[in-house]
């Protein structure tokens, strides 16, 4: 699939699967991603992820399905709000994490994160599913399974080149 | 006024809207003087509890009450950013101040040169007031509370030693508190 196509479907997937608002900080990976949601749905861009966890969380009590964009990096800001305010509230909400740091991003200030992110989201009890192009509608499916079915947070991994993206 | 007078004071302000109460004692007081489903303890996340707001009055259009701390704001700023980034939003964010990090020790929060309200006006608040006595922080709440339309900041000077030993940690299931919270809120849309 092209790429620019596979941030078409990936978007168009979560808001058919009724995810909404969108929260988040721009990624060069998810870039193309965030031009869609942007034209599509609300997207709000928040100043620092934490607060971007913190203001989805808001919105999940609301009754709403909110969706938090963020680079891994953004992750490492973010453990303490997962820790001890998503998991054991139990707030659903669903995280698109962009990879650095893993293949094909060799950039050696991000591969600490692109090691840690796996294991932290496991270790926190948030289940993850990496996308892969010819998946995308399957994964939402998954995504919305977890999320709406299941009422708990769940994170979608984005490899660096999914949506196009060079080092 | 001490931080469980304000607490007090908020808690008859308010009837069914929701309330935020930060990390620290506030949760502990609040629960301890009404535990009731509009209130939301959040027990850890220090920083957090504006952003949280801001996500409810976003999403509900409700106004919505944030019950800060000092220590929890100067730990996140940048919450003010979050939340002064929308005009409309109905955000009535109380930040209780008593220079000092209560809970772990009295250690002074390094903020003698800060000014909490300058900071919330240059994040976009657009009302801002400050108050450090009982009986103007409880008029200010019965003008200023039911009009709430943008996001409002009160810098609530703390000048009274509590009277007593904080009240007992917010116990149980805090899914349970979060569950609760919630269908409260869905009860109101």
């Amino acid at each position: 699939m092209a790429v620019l196509d596979c941030a078409s479907t990936l978007s168009g997937a979560l808001l058919e699967r009724n995810f909404a608002p969108f929260f988040g900080t721009p990624c060069g990976i998810l870039a193309p991603l965030y031009r869609r949601l942007e034209a599509a749905a609300n997207l709000w861009t928040v100043s620092r992820e934490d607060n971007a966890i913190g203001v989805a969380a808001g919105s999940a009590m609301a009754g709403h399905r909110p969706v938090v964009l963020m680079q891994n990096s953004g992750l490492g800001q973010s453990v303490n709000a997962i820790a001890s305010l998503v998991v054991p509230y139990q707030i659903p909400m669903l995280m698109i994490i962009s990879m650095r740091g893993v293949a094909p991003d060799s950039t050696t200030e991000n591969i600490v994160m692109g090691r840690l992110t796996e294991p932290l989201l496991a270790e926190a009890g948030i289940p993850t599913a990496t996308l892969d192009e010819d998946n995308l509608p399957a994964q939402a499916d998954w995504a919305a399974t977890e999320v709406i079915g299941g009422r708990r947070a769940a994170a979608l991994l984005v490899p660096p080149n999914l949506f196009g993206w060079q080092a | 006024m001490n931080k469980t007078q304000a607490i007090r004071t908020v808690i008859e302000a308010t009837s069914d809207e929701p309330v935020i109460f930060t990390t620290g004692y506030s949760s502990r007081i609040a629960r301890h003087v009404a535990d009731r489903p509009n209130h939301f303890y959040m027990t850890g996340s220090m920083g957090l509890a504006a952003s949280i707001g801001t996500g409810i009055a976003l999403s509900s259009g409700r106004r919505t009450v944030v019950v800060d701390g000092d220590g929890a704001l100067a730990m996140n700023p940048g919450c003010l950013l979050t939340a002064g980034t929308f005009a409309d939003l109905p955000l009535f964010h109380l930040v209780l101040d008593d220079g000092l990090y209560e809970s772990t020790g009295g250690q002074s929060v390094p903020s003698r040169r800060v000014s909490f309200s300058a900071l919330a006006e240059a994040s976009g608040y657009a009302d801002v007031w400050q108050v450090d006595d009982l009986t103007k922080f409880q008029e200010l709440l019965r003008s200023k509370l039911i009009t709430c339309r943008t996001p409002t900041f009160v810098h609530c000077s703390l000048t009274e030693r509590e009277g007593s030993g904080p009240p007992p940690r917010v116990e149980g299931e805090l899914a349970w508190y979060q569950s609760r919270f919630a269908a409260h809120l869905a009860t109101q849309r």
